[in-house]
Parts: C-alpha cells; structure tokens; sequence
C-alpha cells in the first residue's frame, strides 16, 4: 500500500509542476495530433485485448437460438446461464476441473515453499561445498534434454499416467530459488545473527524471520506458479496419453475445440445429416464458448492480485546473481 | 596414544569414504534400468528401474498382462519379485540415511551405522528374494520349450552386482563400528552447520537430479533402434544410424529443412521487431492521463497470462466459420445471410507473420513493462533540461529516453537470438492444421509430431539432442558478445 501512496504523491508533485511551467508546455498543434493519434492507437490495441473475451462471455450468456443465428455480436440478449449450468453434463469436465484445481494448489504451495527454502539455504556461505550446489541448480535452467528424453525420463520413474508428474517436476524451480535468493540477501543480516545468538537453529530462523520477511517475494513467484500450473498442457498432452480422467483443463479444451472444429469440416456432406450437424456443431461451439469463459475467469479473477506483484518480479529478474 | 587414535581416525574416514561412496552409486544404479535384480524374465520391460519396479507393480507386469490372462505363468512370483523389489528400496533408502548420519558426531555415526547394517541386510534379503522368484519362475516353466520361449526365463545378473555392494557395505559398517570411540550416556546427536545446511539442501539436489539432469540419458536412444515398448540391448545399437537416417532419407531431409526455414523464419521475424515493446513503453509514457495509461496497461498485459490454448479458442471465436468476423459481416450485409463464412483460421497464405502477429498480440504489452520501469528510472532532470533548450517531444525520445532504454533492449535482443530455435510447442501445436502444415511446423512441433505421435522416439531423440546443444552453443556465444561488447554477462 506504502508504494501506491508514494505513487500517488509522484503524480501530484508532477501536476503542480506542469501548472507552475505551463507556459513551458503550452501545447501546439502538433500535439494535439499526436494526442489524437496515440490515444487512439491504444484505444483501438486495448480494445482488440478485451473484445475477444467480452465476445465469448456474451454469446455464453445469450439466447442460444440467436446465437445460432450469429445476432450477438456486440451485447447480450435474452440473458440466463443456462450454458453454465448445461456444464454439469459435459463428461470429464469435472474431473478435469478437479485435477487443474489440485495441481494449482499443491504444486504451487510446495514450489513455494521449496523455493524458500532452498533460497535461504544457498545464502548460507557456511554450507558445505556452497558454490558448487548452487551452480548445479542454477546451470539446469540453460539446458533441455528435450521432449522425448524427458518423456522416456518419466516413463522411468514410473511417473507417466501418474498424477505425481504434475507436481514433482515442478517444485525444484531454479530461476524462483535465485529471485528469493537475491531478496533474503537484501534482508539485513544482523536480524539472523542476533536470532542465531539467541539459540535458534536454522530451521527455526527460517521459519520464523527468514519465511514471513520474504512474503512479498513468494506472493510474486506464488501468482506466477499459480498461473503456470492452471495454464498447463503440454504435461498433460505428452504424460497422460489415453489416460482421459488425469487430462488438465487446457488439454480437455484443446480437445473439445479441436473436435467442434472437426463436426464443422464434417457439415455439407447430404443435406439431412448436415441439418442434424449443424445443430450438434452450434450446441458444441456454445459450450466451447462456455468452456474457455469457465477456464479464463480465474486468470481474471486474480489478475487485479498479480498486477501489484509482476512488476516487482520481472525487475527482479533482471538483477540475478 | 595419541598417534594411535589419529591413525583410528584417518582408517575410519577412509572406510566411510568407501562406505558413502559405494551407497551413492547404489543409489544411483537403482534409477538406471540395467541390472534390475527384479528382471526375473524377457516380457518385464527392459525399461524399468529397479526404482520403478518398486513403485510400480503395473509398471514391473505392463507386458505381462497377456502372459497372465491366457494362464502361462502364475501371477504369483512377480507379486514376489515385486515383493523383494520392495524391500530391497527400502533397504536402499535406509544406507543412504545411514550414510547421511555418519556426517554427524560419534553418537550420530553409531545411529547411521545400525540404519547402514539393517538397510543392507535387508537390501540382501530383497535380492535374494528376487532370485528366489527367479527360481521358481525357472522351476515351473523350465521344462515346456513353449513357455520358455515366450517369456524367457532370465537370470536377474543384479542381484549378484547389488547384492556384493551390499555386502561390501554391511562388512564396512562392521569394521567401522568396532573403530568408533566410545560413547558416552551424556553425549548428544550433533553435527557440524556445514553438512547440516547440506543434508537440508540434499533433497532438492536429488530432484534436479531426477527432472534435469537424469533426462540426458535419455540420449541414448539416438544409438539404438528402439520401438515404443520394446527395449535397448546391444541386439539393436544401430550406433550414428539415426543422424545418418536424418539427411540420407529423402523425406525426412525436406521435412528437416523446411522445419529449420519455420523455426529461423519466424524467430527472424520476432527478433527483427524486437523494438516494438520498447516502441510500445515510449509512446505509453507520452501519455499524460495516469489512469488512461494504467488502463492500457493493464489489460494489454493480460493475454500474456492466457493460455495458448485459450488464445486458439479466442482466435476460433472471431475468425472461424460462425465467429464474429463472419456474423459480423452477415449483420452489416456484407456477406449475405445464407453465405458459408470463410474461415480466416484455415489457409496457409502468411502463416509466419499470422504467428508472429499472435505472439505480439500476446507478448508485447507484458513485454513493456520492463522498458516502463526503465522509463521511469531515467533521471528527470534531462528532460527538463531538455525542455529548456527547446527540445520536442521526438527529440527527447530520440536523445534521451531511446539512449537510456538501449541497454535494456540490447539484453532482451540477445536472449531473443540465443533462443531462436526455441518457439515453443503450443503455439504452433493449437494453430496446426492439414492446411498450413506445410509453413507452421517449428522444430518443438516436428520433434512432438515425429516422437510422440509417430512414435520414432530415437529420430526425434536425434533432432532434439541437435536443438539442445545448437541451444547451448548459442546462449554461450550470445553471452560472450555481450561481455566482449558490454562488459556484463547476460546468463
């Protein structure tokens, strides 16, 4: 909040500015246009950001009979949420939405932790053989072994079809463990001495001083694990091939777009068939609509949360050491 | 005395040297699929760990379901090999506790010594058992040519090769606890900080361990001849095979080179407009209104937090068949009422530039922020000085805001150069289709096209051993550029 505050004093200090040297900045002509100009490019690069959302949501909450008529293009009509509710029959979308939900919180929770602790471990110059561990975490962020190597990886451990693989792989993450390193080394270090003085051993230290002073860090790479694990799709296309009730939101989406697109190639074959696909690839693309309005209104619903932490986090990993 | 008990030390640390030595190469061995002591015949997959075998009774029987359900083979002696499998992890993971405790004090070492002797006999036990079921398996079906062909009785070798680390461990152990000091009623568990931090740290080195650096054995598959459920032996090394296969084969050679022209093509274009979010950042800070700005600004940034799948759902909806584009124009009588739509989606005419403008769509507003925040460090007595000497608007971006934002630029240009052959799978995953195939395959999507669905896992192994180490060679000229020019590492 104190940074908001701050903020807010800077635009002040600045108006009174440009009041005092107005003359200074008397616009011209010239300004004017490029005013114009600018405002209207944003406005128009804004609004090709939010329309395609607006859209969906919409022609979800609309009359289906117009939608199906293509009437719903810039506000809602005949508004109900039956499409929300006709959700509940879609099979395995429920078992999607459980296993998005879990993966976001657990993997999430424990890369959190993880990366506190393993951060606050790596600032620790007495640990043994300190330099050498930490490069061999850090040095793992500049090399793959690729797809099919990882695939086969996981098939080794016994880790494909398995729920764990959306976890377990997640929660050593190297590029977080140095953003929490390099915000515990601007912790001042006498605070942990006088604790260790006291008599409190590391883990106390850690889980009493160290973990809550570096909140502001973990809510950023929180957000951002957050919203890794709820957009996750690949793990689920590569690891769970067949096993359908372990596929993720995203995967089941891709699915049901790419089999709605499917009944649309298939339309047009003998006149019949093609009313009675019509009607199939309409209902389909309403309850696509619904689907992607369903998995897109978290992001939105934390979206406000993350904006007062990504700057923090992006300037942050601008400085790694 | 003295001298004696120095000598009883120096003869201590080296056999615990040997003693953790030994325990991490067990560790180690027990991830890697040869010598799975619970290997009892051919049909348990040649893949699996003795990790895996433990884990995983599914895993250990995956070939045998057959064998089961037409009743050659009782089920039986793998539920026991699987048994000894069990066992004998745990008694792994008992060694390597004990072999962690021996970093501690006298009274700590005497802890780890009882976790080291039980761990490594009951390490022995499992392996016995194994080679029990062995026995057994042998026993039952030895005598029918018919069984033994099908599922191939074979001697587990690991049991002998873990079984004799075992032992070596256990005599160790017993040689070290009659060397130890004696401990007295009074003395407590201590360790030194040092290993202590370490042991903490262990645990997460274990899992980069696992998810980063064990996939590089993986490589390995680029040297055999290798179908999806088959397994590696020396019968199908087919050694630089596959790299040759890669530019002999006819087919393969065109689909290698045009996958390279997409990769670099459209990294190209991404590199070349590389300036746009810094373009974007100044043009965002000349305007005045705060709350107009944060308004662009925050919803420009969220399509970099939507999925690419959301972002395929998002572009059907506008320009598919029945999306908007087309009702739109039905509305406004463009297109007639009944008139089939056209869908913008299908085609392969600028399929580089349709990708570049969806991932600048995506990106450009998140990739403003940075150049934002390098706006606003800019020291503002510039500009007023600036101002004063008569500068506009264009002079000031030219001379002061561009000059600050370049080294900036200059970073974000590099990393985008060294991870050119990097453009991601879902992109080009969710835009592919029978149309645009042809422009839109980027390596990630040949290496998933020709490995997971195809299934020729070792020419995709190939392709992609290629992508990683051109990667790597890239980033580490990119970061030598940068220090010869700049002075600063970028990595």
């Amino acid at each position: 909040m104190a940074k908001t505050k701050q903020e807010k004093l800077d635009a002040k200090r600045e108006k009174q500015y440009y009041k005092k040297h107005k003359k200074m900045y008397r616009t011209t002509v010239g300004d004017v246009i490029f005013n114009i100009i600018n405002y209207a490019f944003f406005t128009v690069f804004t609004l090709t950001c939010i329309f395609p959302f607006y859209y969906l949501f919409i022609n979800t909450i609309s009359d289906n009979s117009l939608v199906k008529r293509g009437l719903i293009n810039f506000y809602p009509k005949g508004i109900n949420i039956d499409n929300y509710l006709a959700l509940r029959e879609v099979g395995d979308l429920g078992a999607s939405f459980i296993v998005t939900i879990s993966r976001t919180v657990i993997g999430t929770v424990l890369m959190v932790i993880a990366s506190a602790f393993v951060g606050y471990l790596v600032t620790k110059q007495e640990m043994w053989h300190r330099s050498f561990w930490y490069r061999f975490l850090v040095i793992t962020m500049y090399f793959n072994a690729g797809m099919i190597p990882l695939y086969l990886n996981m098939a080794l451990l016994g880790l494909t079809q398995n729920y764990l693989v959306y976890i377990l792989p997640a929660i050593v993450q190297p590029y977080n463990i140095i953003l929490v390193k390099t915000y515990i080394e601007s912790i001042p270090g006498e605070l942990e001495e006088s604790a260790f003085i006291d008599g409190a051993s590391y883990m106390q230290v850690f889980t009493k001083l160290i973990f809550p002073l570096s909140k502001p860090i973990l809510a950023t790479i929180a957000i951002f694990g957050a919203v890794g694990h709820w957009n996750s799709f690949q793990d689920s296309l590569i690891y769970m091939q067949g096993n359908s009730s372990m596929f993720t939101l995203q995967h089941r989406l891709y699915i049901y777009l790419n089999t709605a697109s499917n009944i649309g190639a298939i339309m047009g074959q003998s006149a019949s068939d093609a009313q009675r696909m019509m009607e199939e690839a309409l209902n389909a693309k309403v309850i696509r609509y619904t689907i992607s309005m369903v998995s897109v209104i978290p992001i939105f619903c934390v979206y406000p949360f993350m904006q007062r932490y990504f700057e923090k986090g992006i300037m942050l990993g601008a400085v790694k050491g | 005395m003295k001298e004696e008990r120095t000598e009883k030390k120096g003869l201590v640390s080296g056999l615990y040297g040997i003693q953790r030595a030994i325990t991490i190469l067990v560790i180690a061995m027990a991830f890697f699929p040869v010598a799975n002591p619970a290997k009892i015949c051919e049909l348990v997959s040649g893949k699996i760990s003795l990790f895996t075998s433990a884990v995983s009774y599914t895993a250990l029987t995956d070939d045998l379901a057959r064998a089961f359900r037409m009743n050659w083979v009782s089920e039986t002696y793998f539920i026991i090999a699987y048994i000894g499998a069990v066992v004998a992890v745990l008694g792994i993971v008992a060694t390597g506790a004990g072999a962690c405790m021996s970093l501690g004090n006298a009274r700590l070492q005497r802890l780890g010594l009882k976790f080291t002797i039980l761990g490594a006999l009951s390490e022995i036990a499992g392996y016995a058992v194994c080679f029990v079921s062995y026995i057994m398996l042998n026993g039952e079906v030895g005598g029918e040519t018919r069984l033994v062909k099908k599922l191939g009785p074979e001697m587990p070798i690991g049991v002998f090769v873990f079984g004799a680390l075992a032992l070596i461990v256990l005599l160790l152990s017993l040689v070290i606890m009659s060397k130890l000091p004696k401990v007295t009623a009074d003395m407590r568990y201590e360790m030194d900080s040092k290993y202590k931090l370490f042991l903490m740290f262990l645990p997460f080195a274990f899992m980069a361990f696992l998810f980063c650096y064990l996939p590089l054995y993986g490589w390995r598959y680029a040297f055999f001849d290798y179908k999806p459920g088959g397994t590696l032996s020396m019968k199908n090394f087919v050694g630089i095979k596959w790299f040759a296969y890669l530019f002999e084969n006819e087919a393969t050679r065109t689909d290698l080179i045009s996958v390279i022209r997409n990769t670099l093509g459209i990294s190209a274009l991404n590199i070349v407009t590389q300036w746009l979010p810094m373009i974007f950042a100044v043009f965002l800070c000349e305007v005045r209104n705060m709350k107009f700005r944060r308004f662009v600004q925050a919803f420009t940034t969220i399509p970099n937090f939507i999925s690419w799948v959301l972002v395929y759902a998002v572009a059907l909806s506008i320009f598919s068949t029945d999306g908007f584009i087309n009702t739109f124009a039905k509305e406004v009588g463009i297109l007639a009422e009944n008139a089939k739509g056209k869908n913008y989606l299908m085609g392969d005419n600028h399929t580089w530039i349709k990708m570049w403008a969806w991932g600048t769509w995506k990106g450009v507003g998140w990739s403003a922020i940075i150049y934002i925040a390098g706006i606003s460090g800019i020291d503002q007595s510039l500009y007023e000085a600036a101002t004063v000497d008569g500068a506009g608007r264009f002079q000031k971006i030219w001379h002061i805001t561009l000059p600050g934002l370049l080294p900036t630029f200059f970073v974000l240009l590099l990393m985008a150069i060294s991870g050119m052959l990097n453009n991601g799978l879902d992109q080009y995953l969710v835009f592919y289709n029978a149309e645009n195939r042809e422009h839109i395959r980027v390596l990630d999507l040949y290496v998933y096209q020709i490995g997971i669905e195809d299934g020729s896992l070792p020419l995709s192994t190939v392709v992609g051993m290629f992508k990683s180490v051109i990667s790597v060679i890239l980033l580490f000229s990119a970061n030598a550029l940068s220090k010869a020019l700049r002075g600063e590492s970028i990595v």
